[in-house]
């Protein structure tokens, strides 16, 4: 019963907050508190999955291969949490970020249904019902998209417009080859009558077209050029949703696909998701190096970082899989967190181009410090929350025997520690005659602190990482068992 | 029936990824309604052949074994989804027109933006 409560919350908060509130304030007020509370409740679902095992909701009543389910197994808790703890914080941010009277009225109810089709991809146990999740998603992105883009950047959006519906159009072209194939889009039912069929090749064509429409959402290599260029038209709040979040739902859903649902022998998938996965992180963080502004280095370091989950994901242990989740929910955290420090940077040197900004170590060395902490953490400097994750890959890829692909790995996380080093450089550390820093805009002061509170979580992961690392676990070993997750859903029908 | 069905997916998956390669954004645009109804059209013939079967109504029902209702179901909920996107599509490139006068997609990408000048 929890399970509908991720979706019902934002749902009748966007409807009542478009139909019912009139006043700006008392709209901000309106989301804010229901951010917050879905915040504690998506804690709540967390923490009664781990305590009492995971959730079932049949909708409508309809037994599971008939019906649509929902599905909270550790997973999908896991992510909706972070779904709700970016949502709220990048609110927050907003808040501070456009005044109450620039702020768009549309702004607040598109986040909520964001949320929801976010929510929803996450917690579904159908394939179909997938495609509509992701299409909620996507039409609330192209909508937050453009809501306060300037007459100029709107030409953006439509890179990222099109490639989206050329992917989505895919997506219902794999959910009806899925129907074909299996008689069923139930992820329990298609995991059963996939076992059934292991070691076909039309296994391997669906896993590869599996691969195309969710590589172009999660922006995997050669199909990522949408990205970098869409998210920096965005205010900082949205962007920071965006890049922490939106991608992910790709990587999630391979995670899902190739653990729980497709049967685990496709070793020519595997290769070639690995390489594409390499080539994503590499290109990604030279990218990142290229880019003379704070919001391109960081939209081209969400493909690099991709680029690692999907490489962990590869490698096909428990061990790995939980490698992915933990370096899935650090970067979720690290990367909305970094995008945050980039917009009180825009406040404060009233840009964001590295060359136009400086001084601010001098002045705001609060600030200075939560930038620092989270850049090391995302370069996986030992002890912050990233060393634990790209350290479990690269000791995943040394098992799997996988040495040039753990060299890239390694490679990488060099080039991100300099790309990192030139933000520093270029923002923080270099005085600079010519570069105001404006102190007296009051609002870096709140943007500093939401940016404190996501540090503050990293930093809780990469202290105390066996906890986390054993949450990884559990969900790791959630997504591999597929007999559990088929006895889950389907009970014990043959 | 299916192998015609298949072909048919087969072309005009080309024809618009044809067109969603051109210049012209009423071409794109229609490429991308195009694409739509392709992977519609796939979706259709998952049912098979439907000659010689059944409506899915029981009463109605004379011992024949029923086409299955499901994929059109789900056609018509992806129908429903891809008319709002291509709305929303549709007016996209009309701001694009309104803000930089061109309605060719290569042509809007040479341009610079006037603050860059």
């Amino acid at each position: 019963m929890q399970v509908i409560f991720p979706l019902l919350i934002p749902l009748l908060t966007a409807i009542l907050g478009l139909l019912a509130i009139r006043s700006s304030a008392g709209r901000r007020l309106f989301f804010a508190a229901s951010a917050g509370g879905q915040l504690l409740f998506s804690l709540w679902l967390l923490a009664s999955v781990f305590s009492s095992g995971s959730q079932v909701m049949y909708l409508g009543g309809w037994s599971a291969p008939y019906g649509i389910v929902l599905v909270a197994d550790p997973i999908a808790a896991i992510m909706v949490v972070l779904v709700c703890l970016t949502a709220f914080s990048c609110i927050l941010y907003g808040f501070q970020e456009t005044s109450i009277r620039n702020e768009h009225p549309l702004r607040l109810p598109l986040i909520q249904f964001l949320v929801l089709g976010l929510n929803l991809s996450f917690l579904t146990g159908d394939l179909f019902n997938l495609f509509v999740a992701f299409e909620v998603m996507l039409l609330a992105s192209y909508a937050l998209l453009t809501l306060e883009a300037d007459d100029w950047d709107v030409r953006q959006a439509f890179p990222y417009l099109a490639i989206n519906l050329f992917g989505s159009a895919f997506l219902i072209a794999l959910c009806a080859f899925a129907y074909g194939l299996f008689g069923t889009l139930n992820f329990a039912h298609i995991a059963v009558r996939a076992q059934e069929m292991s070691g076909e090749p039309l296994l391997v064509a669906f896993g590869m077209l599996a691969m195309l429409v969710f590589g172009i959402k999660a922006g995997l290599f050669p199909l990522y050029y949408w990205l970098p260029n869409a998210y920096p038209i965005m205010p900082i709040a949205l962007a920071a949703l965006f890049g922490g979040m939106l991608t992910k739902v790709g990587v999630y859903v391979l995670l899902r696909l190739f653990g729980t649902i497709l049967p685990h022998d496709m070793d020519l998938l595997y290769v070639v998701l690995a390489w594409l996965s390499a080539a994503t992180m590499f290109f990604g963080v030279l990218g990142a190096a290229s880019r003379p502004y704070i919001r391109g280095i960081l939209s081209f370091h969400i493909l690099s970082q991709v680029g690692f989950m999907m490489l962990a994901i590869t490698f096909m242990t428990p061990f790995a899989f939980a490698a992915a989740i933990l370096y899935m929910a650090h970067n979720i955290i690290v990367k909305s967190g970094l995008f945050l420090v980039g917009g009180a940077v825009m406040v404060l040197n009233r840009t964001d181009k590295l060359e136009n900004t400086g001084n601010l170590w001098v002045r705001t060395p609060v600030l200075g410090v939560g930038f620092l902490l989270l850049a090391l953490s995302l370069a996986g400097i030992p002890p912050l929350s990233g060393f634990w994750g790209k350290y479990m890959i690269i000791v995943a890829g040394f098992t799997a025997g996988e040495y040039v692909l753990v060299a890239i790995a390694i490679v990488t996380g060099l080039l991100t520690l300099f790309s990192m080093l030139k933000i520093w450089m270029g923002s923080f550390w270099q005085s600079k005659e010519s570069v105001p820093v404006v102190t007296s805009d009051r609002r870096w002061i709140p943007m500093t602190v939401i940016v404190g509170g996501l540090t503050v979580i990293s930093l809780i992961i990469g202290l105390l990482p066996e906890f986390f690392i054993q949450m990884a676990m559990t969900a790791a070993e959630g997504l591999l068992d597929k007999d559990a997750y088929i006895r889950l859903v389907l009970g014990d029908l043959p | 029936m299916f192998l015609v069905s298949s072909l048919l997916a087969g072309i005009l998956f080309g024809v618009s990824t044809y067109l969603i390669l051109q210049g012209s954004f009423v071409r794109i645009l229609f490429g991308f309604i195009l694409i739509a109804n392709a992977a519609n059209l796939v979706f259709l013939a998952m049912i098979g052949d439907p000659r010689g079967r059944a409506a899915p109504v029981l009463a109605a029902n004379e011992g024949l074994p029923m086409t299955d209702p499901l994929p059109q179901a789900l056609i018509l909920t992806a129908i429903v989804i891809g008319f709002a996107v291509s709305a929303y599509f549709l007016f996209l490139l009309y701001r694009i027109f309104l803000d930089w006068k061109t309605t060719d997609a290569v042509d809007l990408f040479k341009k610079s933006k006037p603050t860059d000048v």
